[in-house]
């Protein structure tokens, strides 16, 4: 994939499809170029024995094909970078995916659209509680799709097409202003 | 064309050769980047590379390629080439550069 973006969005993918009702997205990078990603959700887990062989491409809990890429890609992704994944998981629990990319290595995708990476999950998924953070030495972006839903209330779902515009441009202009602090320098 | 005519006049190196007589129909594909490749590469086609990971092993058999090319001297990993073999995968190496292996593949179609 051309942007980690696109990875996470994959892997985020996997908490839905494994029941979560919480999402933790969490990106933080430090002075020294290195980028940690975290996505911690609260869905059905996995197994030990599942869990050792699940970024094996040819493991995947899909029924209409044998081959499942989105970890197995993940994975690549981070090594390219000489960064690591890590992945700990309990059975009803939930799981969490840690992956460390180093952003100054030349084989390190690009973040891609973040905004709209979790404007897309949040409206294919308005049920989800989201929580994404992104903090960098220049500032933070930060979403709660619970504070959303304290002011908007029951009635209007996330899925609106308005709501996916106003979270896509919030977040961009937060992500905007840590790339702005970031040519500034 | 079949996979072992390919071999055989590219000078190839059968790290793994399952299916010599598979015919390549699907013209070829050059690429690296892997979920790129998973929506590019030909069924039936030549895929050309330089990742030598167990993840082309995947892509191969998810775009039924009918052989994947190492090129520049790469040669498999321990996994990739336990996979290659495990899933039926016809996986040759090439001392030329991509470019080359292109060119020459090119010439013989």
């Amino acid at each position: 994939m051309k942007e980690l973006s696109l990875n996470i969005l994959d892997v985020a993918q996997n908490s839905i499809s494994a029941g979560a009702t919480r999402l933790d997205l969490t990106l933080t990078e430090g002075e020294s170029g290195w980028l940690t990603v975290v996505i911690a959700d609260n869905g059905r887990g996995m197994s030990p024995e599942f869990l050792a062989k699940v970024t094996d491409p040819f493991t995947t809990t899909r029924t209409t094909r044998k081959v499942g890429m989105g970890l197995a890609l993940y994975l690549l992704a981070a090594e390219q970078t000489g960064g690591t994944l890590r992945m700990e998981s309990t059975p009803g629990q939930g799981t969490t995916v840690t992956a460390t990319f180093d952003r100054k290595h030349l084989d390190c995708p690009p973040l891609g659209d973040l905004a709209g990476t979790v404007a897309l999950l949040i409206q294919g998924s308005p049920e989800l509680e989201v929580h994404y953070r992104h903090t960098t030495p220049r500032g933070e972006a930060e979403l709660s799709t619970e504070e959303l839903k304290a002011v908007l209330g029951d009635d209007i779902s996330l899925a609106e097409p308005e709501i996916f515009t106003w979270i896509q441009t919030y977040l961009s202009e937060q992500e905007a202003q840590l790339e702005g602090a970031v040519q500034e320098r | 064309m079949t996979v072992q005519d390919l071999a055989t006049q590219l000078n190839l190196t059968p790290f793994h050769l399952e299916d010599g007589s598979r015919q390549v129909t699907g013209g070829g594909y050059c690429g690296d980047l892997l979920s790129w490749v998973m929506g590019k590469a030909p069924a039936d086609g030549v895929w050309l590379t330089i990742m030598s990971n167990v993840n082309v092993a995947a892509v191969a058999a998810l775009t039924d390629v009918a052989c994947v090319i190492l090129t520049e001297s790469v040669t498999p990993d321990e996994p990739l080439l336990r996979k290659a073999q495990l899933q039926g995968i016809n996986l040759l190496g090439s001392s030329l550069s991509t470019y080359q292996c292109a060119a020459a593949l090119s010439r013989l179609s």
